[in-house]
């Protein structure tokens, strides 16, 4: 099914093309250099304060649409999500004014402790209800539409009984949230589940998919022999998930997508040459839907 | 089936206490056995904490190094996990957690530094505040000055030390070996007032007289039980200094200077 294009243009004020994480290593080098790049996303935890990292991002932000990408909200806690840190973000989105603000599809938190990582849901009708209601509080509190993120995973709960790539588009469905395809979580957790990565990709609703996100990962070896994939953000994208992004392209047009680095950040450049790739795959894609329209 | 609830609060458990048997038990151990699933979350809950200290202690991290460092805040992190999502928060209490931590012993500025530090950390991510505008005491009347309470600038944060730990600190984060070595550890205590300003983060030494007035007037005592707690002290040249630096954003008038006991 061809991308509806009306679809693409309601999106946001990001343009679909790429962007960059942008983390504190590289403040001053954008200020200084402002590179070529369309847009910059955030993690919003990371500017929560009013101290010197907004100064920088005031700097950069006059010349860059940006993205909120919160990391801390917890949407999943069966227990509630935290009202103070809802306040918190909603205090810098009002500051910052980005074009997108998202979240994960995962929890974070429970009995009042935060355990900074983003862990998997059981896939239940408990965990749906719940997720959808926690997305139109967050949609209401902060008045806008958020996207949220397919989450990389290392687990499973036996008790799960929804496949995950059908459980975020009925959120998407019930909330009228967007959905941030990350196409190397689908990898990661694919590879690590034994999924079917272009499958999961084919189940996603295109209409809803606001922006993609791609990074690299590793492959760690455990002592019982096996292998699973990390989620750490730390290297370039392999061949096998730029193949995959083709894909996503295919089925949902042409989208805001980022480069995410959080480990071993390298030089600016370097991020800004798999924007570049990421650039060039979009354009392709622009093109083959202008076709699929012109037919 | 397990509630979510119930899922949720064996899962803390498992990766902040090492207590996961009921957690592996909602787990599909398919290809790999539930605790070493569990296993990973574990590794990356202790390791963004760790990098979140590292980031916020960077002079205690290269006084004490990396081994040291991590098993200090492998510690520090089960015994207080954090209470929220907002990391820059986190670490309040590890200044008074390395006082404690016998290993730390044989360094004994260690908590000094770590102080200093969580002061500085602070003080980068206060919010923004006008600082007061000195006409309004125009408005007050001059007998009623005693009775003036001040709020002070959120980025404002007050040390003590028993050893000279602004120049340990500066020494440690500027690799200066040479200065280090210069370090008369036995100098005696320091009085800290750490500020941000436009230009950056201030680390100020001030007199014990001083110190003690700043921080009466920052826990929003009136002026006249500051002065008494300052005992000897120029005090209109302290007062005005603070003005200079902007160290005050309001004033309101208390109704007595001192309630009688």
């Amino acid at each position: 099914m061809p991308p509806d294009p009306a679809a693409s243009e309601e999106r946001s004020s990001i343009p679909a093309t790429a962007g960059i994480g942008l983390r504190f290593q590289h403040h001053q080098a954008v200020i200084d250099t402002r590179p070529d790049v369309a847009w910059l996303e955030i993690h919003t935890e990371n500017y929560l304060g009013d101290g010197t990292p907004l100064r920088y991002l005031d700097a950069i932000r006059a010349d860059y649409p940006i993205s909120c990408h919160g990391v801390g909200l917890s949407l999943g806690s069966a227990d509630g999500i935290d009202r103070d840190h809802l306040e918190r973000i909603g205090r810098a989105i009002a500051r910052i004014e980005p074009a997108l603000v998202s979240e994960h599809l995962s929890w974070s938190s429970v009995g009042g402790h935060y355990l900074a990582d983003l862990l998997p849901l059981p896939m239940t009708e408990e965990a749906l209800d719940l997720v959808c209601s926690h997305v139109d509080e967050t949609q209401s509190f902060l008045r806008r539409q958020i996207l949220i993120e397919n989450p990389s995973s290392y687990l499973r709960y036996r008790h799960s009984s929804i496949p995950e790539r059908e459980f975020i588009a009925a959120v998407a469905a019930r909330t009228g949230c967007g959905i941030l395809c990350d196409v190397n979580n689908i990898y990661v957790s694919a590879c690590n589940h034994d999924w079917d990565a272009a499958g999961y990709i084919e189940g996603l609703p295109p209409a809803a998919i606001g922006e993609i996100h791609l990074a690299g990962h590793s492959l760690r070896q455990l002592e019982g022999g096996q292998a699973i994939r990390i989620d750490d953000h730390g290297s370039r994208v392999i061949p096998e998930v730029w193949a995959l992004y083709v894909k996503a392209l295919h089925r949902f047009g042409p989208v805001p997508t980022l480069i995410e680095w959080d480990t071993n950040v390298p030089a600016l450049d370097v991020l800004l040459d798999e924007a570049s790739q990421a650039a060039v795959l979009l354009r392709h894609a622009e093109e083959g839907s202008e076709h699929a329209s012109a037919a | 089936m397990p509630a979510l609830l119930e899922v949720q609060i064996a899962t803390y458990r498992g990766l902040v206490t090492g207590d996961d048997g009921e957690a592996a038990s909602f787990v599909d151990g398919a290809g790999l056995p539930p605790a070493a699933r569990l296993n990973i979350y574990r590794n990356t809950f202790v390791g963004t904490l760790t990098t979140a200290l590292r980031l916020s202690f960077p002079a205690v991290y290269r006084l004490v190094g990396n081994d040291f460092f991590e098993s200090a805040a492998r510690l520090f992190i089960e015994a207080e996990p954090p209470r929220s999502a907002d990391l820059d928060a986190y670490g309040a209490a590890f200044p008074d957690f390395l006082a404690r931590f016998a290993p730390a012993a044989t360094i004994a500025y260690l908590a000094g530094v770590a102080r200093l530090e969580w002061a500085v950390n602070r003080a980068l991510h206060a919010p923004d505040a006008e600082a007061l505008d000195v006409s309004r005491f125009a408005m007050v009347e001059p007998t009623a000055y005693g009775r003036i309470s001040f709020l002070p600038h959120p980025s404002i944060g007050l040390v003590r030390a028993d050893h000279p730990v602004d120049d340990i600190w500066r020494a440690v984060l500027a690799q200066n070996d040479a200065d280090m070595a210069a370090i008369d550890l036995g100098a005696g205590p320091v009085a800290l007032l750490v500020q941000r300003l436009d230009t950056g983060i201030d680390v100020k030494r001030l007199t014990e007289a001083e110190w003690l007035f700043a921080e009466a007037l920052c826990a929003s005592r009136p002026l006249a039980d500051a002065i008494e707690a300052a005992g000897s002290l120029d005090m209109p040249t302290a007062l005005a200094e603070h003005f200079r630096m902007g160290r005050f954003v309001d004033f309101t008038l208390t109704e007595d200077a001192r309630a009688p006991d």
